[in-house]
């Protein structure tokens, strides 16, 4: 089938090649069909020693091999007292060396191979990711099971580690941008793990035997999903998979509560004052999950509202037409397990805060009140439908796709049916979910600036800003002890 | 508009070009248009999609005082229309457009090049300009060129300037690579700069963006400093005063200078057919004039003959950065850095064209982060750059010991000494040539990267470059190790920069 694709494809560019006609305007082009149907999972889904599951595609255009090992653990699993773990555990894995090799000697033999071996923890799944030559297949696979099975969290690099990210908490409000999103976060969850934050104090209380612990845990072959991508013949990867894990014990893990519910906290202003000649701002509540059947025409008006870059209307408005800001839209973030945010966010210079936080509060308004117009919803669902397959570029991230779908429970058939599913949303649809999902009444407005000319306005907007809601004004807290800063 | 029909003997004016690297091939295909416009194509056959890159021989190094940022400014401006992009009434609309250039020069004159302007006169035509803008609005369609992407799926769409090459980025589906060519050439050939005033603005935006990054203006300075005579000494955004003050008139000339097919690469990596791809390209990028040739950059860095140091404060980590010139892209000296830079620790950036490497495998890691313990980070990278480079070291001290930048400085002087002696071990250039080897594969599995890479080399050096620096690699001696240590690692060819975190902040 993908032969007859080229074929009609060559045979479009011929005719056009020969000249039949130079188009003056997009709108006088006419495209051949393209058909593209995306990968299915089952044809890669396969299985290893011990029940480790894995998604795995031959690749023979590179003499390259890569294979990630998704595991179902991250920072949320972290107990109270230990918070940083996770960071920790994320640098100790490899840097702290296996039971037969120290950790040095591993990272120098990939290192010489010009390879890549790492090790990232997330939210609720981290990653370990190799990427050798073919020719060192066999020696990459090997050390890449070692790390995986075997870490020994030895007490020299732990001691470290520990020391060096203590030291970096010295930066942790440097940034405006990792201040706003660190205190949005906080103020929309609350306290708990998934706002929690490492100290000087939890960083020290962390011990090879609590990595040990939690490795021990989570890092089981019924809790790992592999991906797998490149130069390889499948019969004989799976014999050397086989092999490697056949010692892997440990069976399915058991998980900590996740948080259910969240303070719904007081709309209104929240300020956090830095030095800044800008103020940085993220604006909106909890939004939903990914597994919401309202997902599809969440992204649709989103793309509308803010999410769309230069075709949204946001960015229209607040960069475009008023050249207030260069970086600007709304979002929504999904999160596996519980509800993301959503924010329309915006940095802009001081003078301007309120009046791009006000253009940005009518947008939200206006998408809730008006039906959106007809091209908006053609160029947004066509967006989707005609960049669909550039999800599947790449072999390896397609495995990793579909790891990720099958570790986080989504059904399987998600690509299969997500043309269909865009497709399928109306203008009446989004304008229900805008509604359902936009609260402007209930939205939070937090900025990190200056507030003296923050609050001060200019002749488009003057402040002050509490005519945007009650203000509030948040101190800091120390990143080495997480008490509050106290303000001269 | 002209209309011209070619007939093309398809097959015999595509040169393919092999070129191998060990047992991997980049296989490059070539044509080059009448008016001197190169298209590169790359075929990759499989999923439905084309990288198409363009690339222009332009950045901030063609600048000069006075209109600093400006090829960033009219990166930003190639957005805003043609005369058939844009805009639902040409005719109409550009005469509103001269009248507010008009006013704006009016205004500009006064505020700028008088003491003190008359702030009624200021006012009553910025009065004028805002009614105009208003009435300008209703011929406008705004960013149309990215919505006309974006509904036909094109992702990765950006454009971006460096110092010395600027690019426009969009990935399409296989059977909608004529928009892009439609689109590019109509905006290489007919660009109009409307919103000019408020896209500066847009613009000055983002130079605060990065104003308020820790430590940006004491790095400005830092590279300032260090670029003392070459076109590098500003960075691309451009200093603000020039970006308050640059007139649409400069824009138009740079614009007429630079954005010529003879100038350009343009280039596709994907699935597709490359006679199909250079008979459209002939069809529309072929019917633009070629210009004038253009005069490579003149100024150099001279010697500086003495030691630079930098002092600076503010709420940014303390830190230490150390500064040597080295000589530029493909001098015979370049692979040998290269190999120091991987070898003494990473910190590449640049790009991809700095060249670092070995994070906890590096020396200055093991030294000064695992066994001694006086640092946090420590890092080196080889910029070499079109005309003039920079071997740089940064590193953090551990304040938590009382480290202070000064004594870093002193370790990474001895290990560099040492170095000048000894060299690096036969195990540790082997590395940097495995490294390099790798990294070349590897460069070749994503299509964005391979476009951006040959196409950017292409301008220059040419995109065999890519193949022959590779050679090079595998030529460097350890005598070429201590050769160029002892060359460009001197204190009369240096700048140390030392940062420290203010109290209180």
């Amino acid at each position: 089938m993908k032969k007859t694709i080229i074929a009609v494809l060559l045979l479009a560019f011929v005719c056009a090649g020969l000249g039949l006609g130079q188009a003056k305007h997009p709108s006088e082009l006419k495209y051949p069909v393209l058909k593209y149907d995306p990968p299915d999972p089952k044809a890669f889904r396969t299985a290893y020693a011990g029940g480790l599951r894995a998604y795995v595609q031959e690749d023979r255009s590179l003499p390259l091999f890569n294979i990630t090992a998704l595991v179902n653990c991250g920072d949320l699993y972290v107990p109270k007292d230990k918070a940083g773990l996770g960071t920790v555990l994320g640098d100790q894995l490899i840097k702290g060396g296996t039971k037969t090799r120290e950790g040095s000697t591993i990272e120098d033999r990939i290192d010489f191979l010009g390879g890549s071996l790492s090790f990232n923890v997330g939210e609720r799944t981290s990653t370990l990711s190799l990427s050798v030559l073919t020719k060192d297949l066999d020696e990459g696979l090997a050390l890449f099971f070692d790390v995986l099975m075997n870490p020994a969290f030895r007490e020299e690099p732990l001691k470290l580690a520990k020391a060096r990210f203590v030291e970096q908490l010295r930066q942790a409000n440097d940034n405006p941008g990792g201040v706003l999103s660190r205190e949005y976060e906080k103020l929309l969850y609350g306290d708990n793990a998934l706002t929690r934050r490492a100290t000087k104090a939890t960083y020290d209380s962390v011990t090879a035997a609590d990595l040990a612990a939690f490795h021990a845990k989570f890092f089981t072959p019924k809790n790992v999903i592999l991906a797998v991508a490149g130069d390889f013949a499948k019969a004989g990867l799976k014999a050397k998979i086989d092999k490697l894990a056949a010692g892997w014990k440990g069976g399915a893990a058991a998980f900590p509560a996740l948080p259910a519910s969240f303070p719904a906290p007081e709309p209104g202003v929240y300020f956090i004052q830095k030095a800044i000649n800008q103020g940085y701002i993220s604006l909106g509540h909890l939004g939903l999950q990914d597994t919401n059947p309202d997902y599809y025409a969440v992204q649709i008006m989103n793309f509308i509202l803010g999410g769309g870059s230069f075709t949204s209307r946001i960015t229209t408005k607040v960069r475009s037409d008023e050249g207030l800001s260069y970086n600007q839209g709304s979002r929504f973030s999904y999160r596996w397990g519980f509800p993301g945010t959503f924010s329309g966010y915006v940095q802009t210079k001081s003078s301007t805060v309120g009046y791009a936080i006000s253009l940005i509060l009518a947008e939200f308004d206006r998408i809730r009140r008006e039906p959106v117009a007809d091209a908006e919803m053609e160029t947004a669902i066509n967006y989707y439908l005609e960049s669909f397959a550039d999800i599947f570029q790449s072999s390896q991230s397609t495995m990793m796709s579909f790891a990720n779908l099958e570790m986080t429970g989504r059904p399987m058939d998600f690509y299969k049916t997500f043309r269909s599913r865009i497709e399928a949303v109306t203008k009446a649809r989004v304008q229900e979910v805008a509604q359902k999902y936009i609260h402007p009444d209930k939205s939070v407005i937090m900025i990190v600036g200056d507030f003296e000319p923050c609050n001060k306005g200019g002749d488009k907007w003057p402040g002050p800003l509490d005519k945007l809601g009650q203000l509030r004004k948040i101190s800091l807290t120390d990143p080495m002890t997480g008490l509050e800063i106290k303000t001269p | 508009m002209k209309k011209r029909i070619l007939v093309l003997a398809l097959a015999a004016s595509v040169l393919a070009a092999f070129a191998l690297a060990g047992d991997v091939t980049l296989d490059v295909k070539e044509h080059v248009l009448a008016n001197g416009m190169k298209i590169l194509m790359i075929p990759k056959p499989g999923v439905p999609r084309v990288v198409c890159h363009i690339y222009f021989q332009v950045g901030s190094i063609n600048e000069r005082p006075g209109i600093t940022g400006s090829a960033h400014v009219h990166e930003h401006l190639m957005f805003k229309g043609t005369e058939v992009m844009g805009v639902t009434d040409y005719a109409a609309e550009s005469k509103i457009d001269a009248r507010i250039d008009e006013l704006m020069g009016k205004i500009y004159r006064e505020r700028f090049w008088k003491d003190a302007g008359d702030a009624a006169k200021i006012a009553a035509w910025q009065k004028e300009v805002d009614e105009l803008v208003k009435v300008q609005k209703a011929y406008i369609i705004k960013d149309d060129l990215w919505t006309q992407y974006m509904k036909n799926g094109g992702t990765g769409l950006n454009a971006s300037t460096s110092q010395e090459t600027t690019g426009y980025y969009v990935t399409l589906p296989s059977n909608k690579v004529e928009l892009q060519m439609l689109m590019e050439s109509d905006r290489m050939m007919n660009a109009r700069f409307r919103e000019f005033y408020s896209e500066k603005d847009v613009i000055m935006e983002e130079r605060r963006l990065s104003e308020n990054q820790p430590g940006y203006f004491f790095g400005e300075q830092v590279d300032a400093a260090f670029f003392a005579a070459s076109p590098y000494h500003w960075d691309v955004i451009g200093w603000m005063d020039d970006l308050k003050k640059m007139t649409k008139e400069d824009l138009v000339a740079f614009h007429d200078t630079f954005y010529v097919p003879n100038n350009a690469v343009a280039i596709y990596v994907g699935d597709f057919d490359p006679a199909a791809i250079v008979a459209m390209a002939e069809k529309y990028f072929g019917r633009i004039p070629k210009g004038p040739d253009l005069e490579p950059i003149r100024t150099g860095e001279p010697p500086q003959y003495s030691e630079k140091r930098l002092y600076g404060e503010g709420p940014a980590a303390t830190s230490l950065r150390m500064m040597f010139h080295i000589p530029p892209d493909g001098h015979a000296d370049t692979a040998a850095l290269g190999i120091l830079a991987g070898t003494l620790g990473s910190g590449g950036g640049g790009g991809g064209r700095g060249m670092g490497g070995g994070g906890g495998t590096g020396r200055l890691y093991k030294t000064l982060v695992r066994d001694k313990q006086i640092a946090v980070n420590a890092s080196a990278s080889s910029r070499p750059q079109w005309y003039v480079g920079s071997f740089q070291f940064n590193a953090t001290p551990r304040v938590d010991k009382g480290v202070k930048p000064e004594d870093l400085e002193k370790e990474i002087w001895a290990e560099v000494e040492k170095i000048k002696k000894e060299g690096l071990t036969e195990e540790e250039i082997q590395k940097a040539k495995n490294k390099g080897e790798a990294a070349f594969t590897r460069s070749l599995a994503s299509s964005a990267g391979l476009a951006s890479r040959v196409g950017r080399a292409d301008l220059k050096r040419g995109w065999r470059s890519i193949l022959t620096d590779l050679d090079d690699l595998k030529k460097v001696t350890n005598d070429d190790i201590k050769r160029v240590a002892a060359t460009y690692f001197v204190k009369d060819n240096s700048l140390t920069a030392i940062y420290t975190r203010k109290s209180g902040r």
